[in-house]
């Protein structure tokens, strides 16, 4: 498979943090998710494929071109959707005018085409009915959605989401997974999120992110995969796992190295994730 | 119901080739009575009525333009760069109002008319720096980082937002200084002022404008600061001499940032 992005031993310092220490990956087309806990260096990722920020050292290939060059730039921003982390609105506009001022800076032309086009991403978001609403006055998910549907705007080829499903209410939800698996046909999506349940809805790859570094890549199955045998349940914490929590079941679900005899069961893709990125501290019931 | 439609006014109706009285009698007549609406809404074709529609949806949705941009509209400005010049947070008339505000303040306090006017004066360049430190970027401009990943040049954004931001400030302050000024030099801080702003645009080349337009207040205060601090008489650098210097300085920014392969990158539109 073509891939679409090449990102090769990329660090990026800020003061002194460092956000990314030798990252290298390559993504093909589809959708590709980022687990990690906070300061993992997700957002600092995503920035730098949205062509926002450049790193110290290494090297991005982005649809087969070079963000450090401003042609290049130019060219991958024109296939580029980018959803911020924190999106900002302009104070006074209504949903139509902020999404309407992006299509603008978007180059889409002619105004009539434009607006078709800011009309049916709204519908695609399902915001038709609050379109002539100030943005400042939606709440915090219907906001996110005004900035997915900004990101939609021309049916980019590369989609770069940051958390897009924070604030959004279960329907809402799988409303968004639905749009995204659509869009992840043949263009290439990535997006960052805490929640393991999206990443295995919706993602053919998964990269998890630690303290600046690249801890796994593959697919959700060999995420869960690398916590076979090491999931086990009680009806006690075991004190020997390296982490813990009690179900809704009123069982524990222990994850570590189970002592003989432990109950077996099915992993899941957040067993995997909890493994790689967890710290032996137990998670409290 | 006394009539109804027949199919030779149903059609000419359709077509569009009523004359004026008739067709508003039709359409008063189809208001009233479902069977007739109903004989018309099979006879239009439907392109025609996606056409209609679109329109309709059209006039309800396009946004609404603000007095900043129909004021643009007016000298020339096209509507898709009057929206984009608009949203410079230092293009509203809260900034605009605000500026009056200040200056008058400035103008009306308890000090001897000459130290009142010098005051004006000093703080009158800054008042299109801050302005145009206020037009774009990280901090001031809520959506920074959804245009910085836009193809629309951000060098473009910056410099017409900046000429903008400019000419309202300049606007704003020449009556100002008229009135706040007493007839003395009342046109004294506009070449300091471009001059700064050449400076702010110079420096924002390789930092972030507000950061840029940050830098150039703080030395321009320092430099008053200590002027006034070493007993010197701040005037001189209103001085008809002096103003000599602030033009060389404003047209060599001049020359700098409409040579600057980026700014002029900026403004080379390519599809």
């Amino acid at each position: 498979m073509t891939e679409t992005v090449v990102v090769t031993d990329v660090t990026k310092r800020f003061a002194r943090t460092q956000a990314l220490d030798g990252v290298s990956f390559a993504l093909s087309s589809g959708v590709t998710g980022f687990l990690g806990p906070n300061g993992a260096g997700k957002t600092t990722l995503l920035r730098m494929l949205a062509t926002v920020l450049a790193p110290d050292q290494g090297s991005l290939r982005v649809l087969g071109r070079d963000p450090s060059s401003a042609a290049d730039r130019t060219a991958i921003r024109r296939h580029l959707g980018y959803l911020p982390q924190e999106p900002g609105f302009q104070r006074g506009f209504s949903v139509f005018d902020f999404i309407d001022y992006v299509a603008i800076l978007k180059e889409l032309a002619p105004a009539r085409s434009r607006h078709d086009e800011v009309r049916r991403v709204i519908d695609q978001v399902d915001l038709t009915t609050v379109s002539g609403k100030r943005v400042r006055a939606l709440s915090g998910g219907m906001r996110r959605r005004v900035a997915l549907a900004a990101a939609l705007l021309g049916d980019p080829g590369f989609l770069v989401l940051d958390e897009p499903t924070a604030g959004l209410d279960p329907e809402q939800r799988l409303r968004f997974r639905e749009l995204v698996s659509r869009a992840g046909e043949g263009r290439t999506v990535v997006l960052s999120t805490h929640q393991t349940e999206d990443v295995a809805a919706l993602c053919h790859d998964v990269v998890v992110l630690h303290e600046g570094r690249v801890r796994f890549q593959g697919s959700p199955q060999q995420l869960a995969a690398l916590a076979h045998d090491r999931v086990w349940s009680s009806d006690t914490r075991d004190h020997g796992a390296r982490v813990a929590w009690r179900g809704g079941d009123g069982m524990y679900r222990n994850l570590g190295d189970p002592p003989s005899g432990a109950s077996l069961v099915a992993p899941t893709l957040e067993d995997g994730y909890l493994l790689l990125v967890g710290h032996g501290e137990q998670v409290a019931a | 119901m006394t009539w109804h439609l027949d199919s030779a006014l149903t059609q000419g109706y359709v077509e569009g080739s009523l004359s004026g009285a008739r067709a508003a009698s039709v359409e008063a007549h189809l208001l009233a009575c479902e069977q007739c609406r109903e004989s018309v809404a099979a006879e239009v074709p439907a392109t025609r009525l996606a056409s209609v529609w679109v329109g309709v949806q059209n006039a309800v949705d396009a946004p609404r333009a603000s007095w900043v941009e129909r004021l643009l509209g007016r000298i020339g400005v096209q509507p898709e760069e009057a929206r984009l010049l608009a949203a410079a947070p230092s293009l509203r008339i809260s900034w605009l109002l605000s500026i009056c505000v200040v200056m008058g303040f400035v103008g009306a306090a308890p000090l001897s008319p000459d130290r009142s006017t010098l005051g004006f004066l000093v703080l009158a360049p800054l008042i299109p720096v801050l302005g145009v430190a206020c037009a774009y970027g990280r901090g001031v401009d809520p959506t920074y980082e959804m245009t910085r990943a836009t193809p629309y040049p951000a060098g473009r954004l910056l410099l017409l937002r900046a000429a903008a931001v400019l000419v309202a400030s300049i606007a704003v302050m020449v009556p100002l200084g008229f009135v706040l000024s007493r007839g003395w030099q009342p046109l004294g801080w506009l070449l300091p002022s471009l001059a700064l702003v050449g400076v702010t645009l110079v420096a924002a080349r390789w930092l972030e404008l507000p950061v840029a337009g940050a830098a150039v207040v703080g030395s321009y205060l320092l430099v008053v600061v200590a002027v006034v601090a070493d007993r010197q008489d701040i005037t001189w650098i209103f001085s008809g001499t002096f103003q000599l210097v602030w033009l060389a300085a404003a047209v060599g920014c001049a020359v700098f940032v409409t040579s600057s392969p980026a700014y002029r990158a900026a403004f080379r539109r390519t599809s």
